[in-house]
């Protein structure tokens, strides 16, 4: 090969390791810019009328005063449309009746034929009396087909409305003087200008899927729900409703933290993550509790007494395959374990998820651990043992106050790897719903927790495109957590690091 | 020096002996404390496999390893969990196929190429890849990028084809090009020949590239929850793993190999290609294998975003289909087959759980060995 082309290469070769590189770091943008960027907008959103009204009638916050006096001019803003619904039922029921008495005069009418035409025929006059029937025949068929226009009319008129009504009751709320929905997500209309926008299209349009080539996948047809309604009262309705959208629902920027530590209302269709959050935190600390003394003092010994051997090779043996173990396993082994043999709790528990959880991230700190307590200068030690201390002494008076730091990285790490866990809690500590833990609760009773319900929210709830802003919430507020203990270690790493270069 | 003095110094031979106890039951304290992480690793193999042993005494090996009908609810209950098997292994190959050329192309970058202030800026970042949690990348998965796959299928595969073949397809063009001019040499003028041997190979792997990408542009995908989509998930979320071991690896060749190979003239890329990778294969040969092990027992994503569906794909490699793998069984079965503990329903669980378990403990074992082993042959 020529020179020219072995320099190309060369480069060429740098050229593909820089690119892995750049995958690499585009990956993670990729990955992370919708979760924040969308997970952001659970906190900061344009709220309206209806979200401060759940504020103020659910979690009791917000200016009662100023709420009422924007409501009336909310509901005077809305009147117009409920009007045009009534004036439409009004009209439908109007045009009904008119035809019904339509149809109830044929019919009285072929009645009275009836009789006469009888009377002609017990009088014998049998021509004239036909005559009176063919008449009645044709009224009869003439009221018949005017039940079934009726019918038509109904349907016509009823099945679109409700489907209507409906999508107005979805997008505002119930109407004025219904009765109040047991559920509490039919109490309230849209509470985000977003989806309020999805659902105000769903009132203008309607959806079909167009399966008609079956050679490529269905289409989606949107036809204007106006069409439905040409000259009816209800026909200037819909351009009503999308010039004054606004005025009806009152979109407003919206600063909700407390989206953090608000209990969830009618499974996270309202309200915040509290219970979720607080489970996370309750399984790490759990999972910390044990896992720190285990995995420090089992550093210690490693580093510091055990002599090099059978033994600690193996026992080197079962701590790398202790990591290498699925986590999947770690859950279903914490259920035939914890809760099936030694039955730390009748249910599934915090306690039974952190124990299980403390095994999985045991091997994590025992090798952190064991680096920190490595990466002490053996000067320090020497030193101690020097002086006379022995060796327990300077264990813990020398080389753990030098290793703390190292230690301390460790420890947050797994931290991080706790919380973000799933596969070990779903059979032991998991449940959908459930209210905040108070602390002495964690030995018995099962939690939600943000990993889980993440799952769960996005698979298993029965509103899954409604609540999408929860999702992402939850997974951004999982992902923040995780990541601000990783940049936490990254840091303290950082500052150890220059430490020991002087 | 006086008597008085020297036995005050000196420990009595009881506090001598009291402290050579209390040392000796420290250590068994701490000993014991450290082999709980073995009695762990005991516990976790026994307790598994105590469940396991049922279904296979009630059912046999044989349908559950040969037969493809998954059906643990019918009556009579079927269990052949051949499908479940395959699509293991076909998301961890994609994975592989995903996570290890990028890996090893990023270790050497990062080892070998980059300078040390850039190299601080990288780490982080396979850090947050490494830490980002699982389920977080299955919501990725199933939310953003399944949705994505179905409605642009075709214009992600072929962009995909361009990203991937684009820079390799350009390399092989030079070095052929340059080979065949090589070859040529004497014959023609050298700018001659590259004037007429680089046009023609490159129309040609512009061409290979075009076709194959219009005739997967043209591909519809029905659903996004597939085999290829959680593959690169998997392989994303293997890559760190990968990175950071195979660095390691590459660092501990130390600096003399490549200082000589250097010294007789190679180039950057052919002291690593010939000498680097060779000397320390067997520690990237153990960042694979903990790659596949990442893979291969991850839940979340795998559930979420591989649509769950036990069926052997037509053809076998199609990845474009759903699929099923045993952690996602594990996870998704245990809801309703907890109610009746005690059946081959619950067992088969902790069935595929063993198998699980066997396979991660043989793997690390030989990652184990083989880390040793090149440790032993670079003589540290």
């Amino acid at each position: 090969m020529r020179l020219e082309t072995r320099k190309l290469l060369d480069k060429a070769f740098s050229g593909l390791g820089l690119i892995a590189i750049a995958v690499m770091g585009i990956a993670l943008l990729l990955i992370l810019t919708p979760i924040v960027w969308r997970g952001s907008k659970a906190f900061v959103f344009k709220g309206t009328i209806e979200h401060r009204r759940v504020m103020l009638e659910q979690f009791d916050r917000g200016n009662p005063d100023k709420f009422t006096r924007e409501y009336t001019e909310i509901t005077a803003a809305r009147a117009p449309i409920y009007k045009m619904m009534e004036d439409f039922e009004a009209e439908t029921i109007a045009q009904i009746s008119s035809m019904e008495s339509q149809m109830d005069a044929k019919k009285d009418r072929a009645k009275e034929l009836k009789t006469a035409a009888r009377a002609l025929k017990s009088d014998g006059k049998a021509d004239e009396a036909d005559q009176l029937e063919a008449e009645e025949d044709r009224l009869k068929d003439e009221a018949k087909e005017l039940k079934s226009r009726i019918k038509e009319f109904k349907t016509a008129r009823t099945e679109p409305y409700d489907a209507l009504h409906e999508a107005i009751r979805e997008l505002l709320g119930p109407m004025p003087g219904q009765r109040t929905p047991v559920l509490l997500r039919q109490q309230y209309g849209q509470t985000r200008w977003d989806r309020t926008l999805v659902k105000l299209h769903e009132v203008l349009y309607t959806e079909e899927w167009d399966y008609s080539n079956a050679d490529a996948m269905g289409v989606l047809v949107e036809t204007p729900r106006v069409k439905q309604f040409k000259g009816t009262r209800l026909e200037p309705f819909f351009q009503y409703l999308e010039e004054h959208i606004e005025e009806m629902m009152r979109p407003k920027t919206t600063f909700y933290w407390q989206f953090i530590t608000d209990k969830s209302k009618d499974s996270h269709i309202f309200g915040g993550i509290w219970p979720e959050v607080l489970g996370t935190i309750y399984l790490t600390l759990g999972a910390m509790i044990f896992a720190i003394p285990m995995g420090v003092i089992a550093a210690i010994y490693l580093c510091e007494y055990a002599k090099e051997g059978r033994v600690i090779s193996f026992l080197r043996i079962c701590i790398s395959t202790l990591a290498g173990v699925p986590s999947i396993v770690f859950g279903l082994f914490g259920l035939a374990f914890f809760l099936n043999t030694i039955q730390v709790s009748d249910s599934k528990s915090v306690l039974a998820g952190s124990l299980t959880l403390s095994l999985l991230v045991l091997p994590t700190i025992i090798r952190s651990s064991e680096e920190a307590i490595l990466a002490v200068p053996r000067a320090y030690k020497e030193a101690a043992l020097g002086l006379g201390a022995g060796r327990w002494h300077t264990v813990m008076t020398v080389i753990l106050p030098a290793a703390l730091p190292g230690i301390l990285t460790g420890i947050v790490i797994s931290m991080g790897r706790a919380a973000g866990e799933t596969a070990p809690i779903i059979f032991t500590a998991a449940v959908s719903v459930g209210a905040p833990l108070k602390i002495w609760e964690t030995l018995s009773q099962p939690t939600p927790a943000l990993p889980w319900n993440i799952y769960n929210l996005c698979t298993e709830h029965e509103a899954v495109d409604e609540i999408r802003h929860v999702q992402y919430g939850m997974v951004f507020t999982l992902v923040a957590i995780v990541l601000l203990l990783n940049l936490f270690a990254i840091l303290m790493r950082a500052r150890i690091s220059k430490k020991l270069r002087g | 020096m006086s008597e008085k003095a020297n036995t005050s110094l000196i420990m009595s031979d009881a506090a001598s002996r009291n402290q050579r106890i209390a040392n000796l039951l420290g250590r068994a304290f701490l000993f014991l404390i450290t082999s709980l992480s073995t009695f762990a690793v005991f516990f976790i193999f026994y307790f598994i496999l105590k469940d396991a042993i049922p279904f296979f005494k009630l059912e046999g090996f044989k349908e559950f390893f040969t037969t493809a009908r998954w059906y643990p609810s019918g009556s009579p209950a079927e269990f052949g969990a051949l499908p479940i098997f395959l699509g293991t292994g076909l998301v961890t190959l994609g994975a592989i196929l995903v996570a290890v050329p990028l890996g090893i192309a990023a270790s050497v970058c990062l080892s070998d190429l980059l300078p040390f202030h850039i190299r601080q800026i990288v780490k982080p970042v396979i850090e947050i890849l490494a830490a980002i949690p699982s389920v977080a990348y299955g919501f990725f998965a199933l939310v953003v990028f399944a949705p994505l796959l179905q409605n642009h299928g075709g214009a992600i595969l072929s962009a995909g084809v361009w990203i991937v073949l684009g820079p390799i397809l350009a390399l092989i063009v030079v070095v052929s090009g340059d080979l065949t001019l090589d070859k040529l040499r004497g014959k023609i003028s050298p700018k001659a020949g590259a004037a007429i041997v680089f046009p023609i190979l490159g129309t040609l792997a512009i061409a290979l590239l075009y076709s194959l990408s219009s005739r997967l542009s043209g591909v519809e995908i029905s659903s996004g929850t597939n085999a290829l989509n959680v593959s690169i998930i998997l392989g994303i979320m293997a890559l760190p793993t990968v990175v950071s071991v195979s660095e390691d690896a590459l660092q501990a060749a130390g600096r003399e190999l490549r200082e000589g190979s250097y010294a007789l003239g190679a180039t950057r890329a052919e002291t690593i290609i010939k000498t680097i990778i060779p000397a320390s294969i067997s520690g990237i040969l153990a960042a694979v294998i903990l790659g596949v092990m990442r893979a291969i027992g991850e839940t979340m994503v795998v559930w979420m975003a591989s649509g769950n569906a036990a069926r052997i794909p037509e053809p076998i490699y199609n990845v474009l289909q759903p699929i099923r793998t045993l952690t996602a069984t594990i996870a998704g079965d245990m809801g309703e087959a907890d109610h009746v503990t005690g059946s081959s329903r619950f067992h088969v669980l902790f069935a595929m759980a063993f198998c699980l378990l066997a396979f991660s403990f043989i793997m690390n074992l030989a990652s184990e060995i083989i880390v040793k082993r090149s440790r032993k042959k670079l003589g540290k």
